[in-house]
């Protein structure tokens, strides 16, 4: 079997195992906890492609996950059809950061990094002075809430999300991206241009963090406008997917569980403390194992293979 | 040439280029006709890798124009020209450390002119290629691993997947021992065997003058000297610019 027909195998398989949870629990401790795991790998995820593939560093992040939440809730509580409003919340996010990059995507260096941080500031601050109050759901949404729908959504928009950076990373386009990432000059003097790679990958990076946001004003009861815009989520994304492995695909889902697991775990008794042990961790990743858990993961087989191979030939 | 060299397949004319108040390049003209190696030499710093990144994008000319195969290229982005058939190697090379060289040669497959869609399709030749510059055995090998000579094969071979009719070489055999020199020189005399046009920029003498057609000879942005190797080596500016007066 191909390594390629092994990887979709897998997957599909962890994916309907997990399909199948809301019908072994009943827990709802265990569903969020599950949700917030889907959250993050969305969110990681879609940062990756930018920065782990593409090499670009945003970390406005969280304004394309907020324009995903702000416009989604709006819509639907307004009256559209989720769906719709949902699809219409990642556009939003994808035409927000098309408009940001295509000034900034022109500039190499931080430029792109600091021009995505200070437009996300400024979003959240606009939100949270225009739309000062808590986003509660009416009556009739909270009488008709059922936590499954949410915990599939969220499911799927992870499972869409892997193989979306999957399919990606194993083409052409995906190909371009990280000859990008490695050396802009070179990968123009090979006939890449560099702008269009970059644009699509911000494109598809907005798009699913948009979704994810979207997922979120579905999922959350009740928020402040501008929750969905705290450089928190930007954050989040970067910690989990340096900690898991940046510019692999099976970092950033590494990455989510164990923070997502973290963050439970220390909420009620130290509230963010996660983050500091992840802050910790990130450091001690970026010092001592730029790949990641990933890298860890393949380290340790890499000594156990070596020992097995010892011994087979003494 | 006689026949070929009507329809030159690169033709710069006039080049200018300033850093600044520095002067690079004053007023160059030069013509390249099909299927010749034609060397530019000069000591350091007289402007040979500045028109190699002009001719490919990389730089903007402050005047003067670059014509392929009739098409004016001025100004294009790099990424156009070298879709157009213009590949180059860089003085310093830049591998992309953290793809095999298989990756990497892709690129320039996947890119370049005729750019190919189906990557697996394409694994066959980029192997060819990659067996063609003696890197057959590295194939799965990650750049940052290479030495420094074959880090220069890589580039060769990377810019070869891209379908050049022209090649830019900018400076391959430098830090390459003399074997390796040998190997390169065979190389470079099997790609112009195949069709493509080479243009280089190569401090070795002995490699200039066993491979060139014909040399140009550059000083302090100035072009002092064209022709056969055997006269250019004879001109007086030529030899005062290397030797001093
Ligand atoms: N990007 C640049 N900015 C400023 N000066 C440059 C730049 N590139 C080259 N130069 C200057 O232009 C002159 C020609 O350089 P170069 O083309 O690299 O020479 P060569 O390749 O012949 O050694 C040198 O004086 C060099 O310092
Ligand atoms: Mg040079």
């Amino acid at each position: 079997m191909s390594s390629h027909r092994k990887n979709i195998f897998l997957g599909l398989g962890i994916a309907i195992l997990l399909a199948l949870v809301p019908l072994l629990t009943k827990r709802n401790d265990i569903i969020n906890i599950m949700v917030l795991i889907f959250l993050y790998i969305c969110l990681a995820q879609s940062w990756n492609i930018l920065a782990g593939y593409t090499g670009q560093v945003s970390l406005g992040h969280a304004a394309f996950f907020g324009l995903g939440a702000i416009t989604t809730r709006i819509l639907w509580v307004g009256g559209y059809p989720f769906l719709m409003a949902f699809t219409t919340g990642g556009l939003v996010a994808v035409v927000f950061a098309l408009i940001v990059g295509h000034p900034a995507l022109r500039l190499r260096g931080i430029y792109f990094a600091i021009g995505t941080l200070g437009l996300a500031q400024i979003l959240k601050i606009t939100v949270g002075n225009i739309l000062p109050t808590v986003a509660d759901l009416p009556g009739d949404y909270i009488a008709t809430y059922n936590l499954i729908p949410r915990y599939y959504l969220f499911l799927i928009l992870a499972v869409i999300m892997v193989v979306v950076v999957y399919l990606v990373g194993h083409s052409k386009l995906g190909l371009g991206m990280v000859a990008v990432r490695e050396d802009e000059e070179a990968a123009e003097a090979s006939g890449v241009n560099p702008f269009r790679q970059k644009m699509i990958s911000l494109a598809i990076s907005s798009f699913f963090a948009g979704l994810a946001g979207g997922a979120f004003a579905f999922y959350q009861v009740s928020y402040y406008h501008d929750l969905p815009f705290s450089p928190t989520w930007t954050f989040d994304a970067l910690l989990i997917t340096f900690v898991g492995g940046v510019g692999t695909i099976v970092g950033p889902i590494i990455g989510a569980f164990f923070y997502a697991i973290f963050r439970e775990f220390f909420a009620r008794a130290f509230p963010e403390l996660h983050v500091f042990i992840f802050g910790t961790l990130f450091i001690l990743v970026v010092l001592l194992l730029p790949g990641g858990l990933v890298e860890a993961v393949s380290r340790i087989r890499r000594l156990i293979r070596a020992k097995k191979t010892d011994t087979g030939f003494s | 040439m006689g026949k070929q060299s009507k329809t030159p397949l690169l033709q710069v004319e006039k080049l200018v280029k300033s850093f600044g108040g520095l002067m690079a390049l004053f007023g160059v003209n030069f013509e390249i006709h099909p299927g010749e190696i034609f060397s530019v030499i000069g000591p350091n710093g007289s402007g040979k890798t500045t028109l190699f990144n002009i001719i490919t994008g990389f730089l903007k000319a402050n005047s003067g124009k670059v014509t392929f195969m009739g098409k004016d290229i001025t100004g294009l982005p790099p990424h156009q020209i070298c879709r157009q058939g213009i590949a180059r190697i860089f003085q310093l090379v830049k591998p992309f450390h953290q793809l095999t060289t298989l990756q990497n040669v892709m690129v320039g497959r996947a890119y370049g002119k005729d750019p190919a869609t189906n990557l697996r399709k394409s694994k066959e030749e980029v192997v060819e290629i990659l067996n063609f510059v003696g890197l057959g055995n590295k194939i799965e090998v990650v750049a940052s691993q290479l030495t420094m000579a074959e880090r220069k094969r890589l580039e060769l071979a990377r810019a070869l997947a891209a379908h050049p009719q022209l090649l830019l070489l900018d400076e391959l055999m430098a830090g390459l021992n003399s074997a390796e020199t040998e190997i390169a020189m065979e190389l470079v005399k099997k790609i112009r065997g195949s069709g493509i046009t080479v243009m280089m920029v190569e401090h070795i003498m002995k490699a200039v003058l066993g491979i060139s057609d014909r040399i140009m000879a550059l000083n302090i942005g100035e072009k002092i000297a064209e022709g056969l190797p055997k006269d250019v080596v004879k001109n007086q500016l030529v030899i005062e610019a290397y030797l001093g007066k």
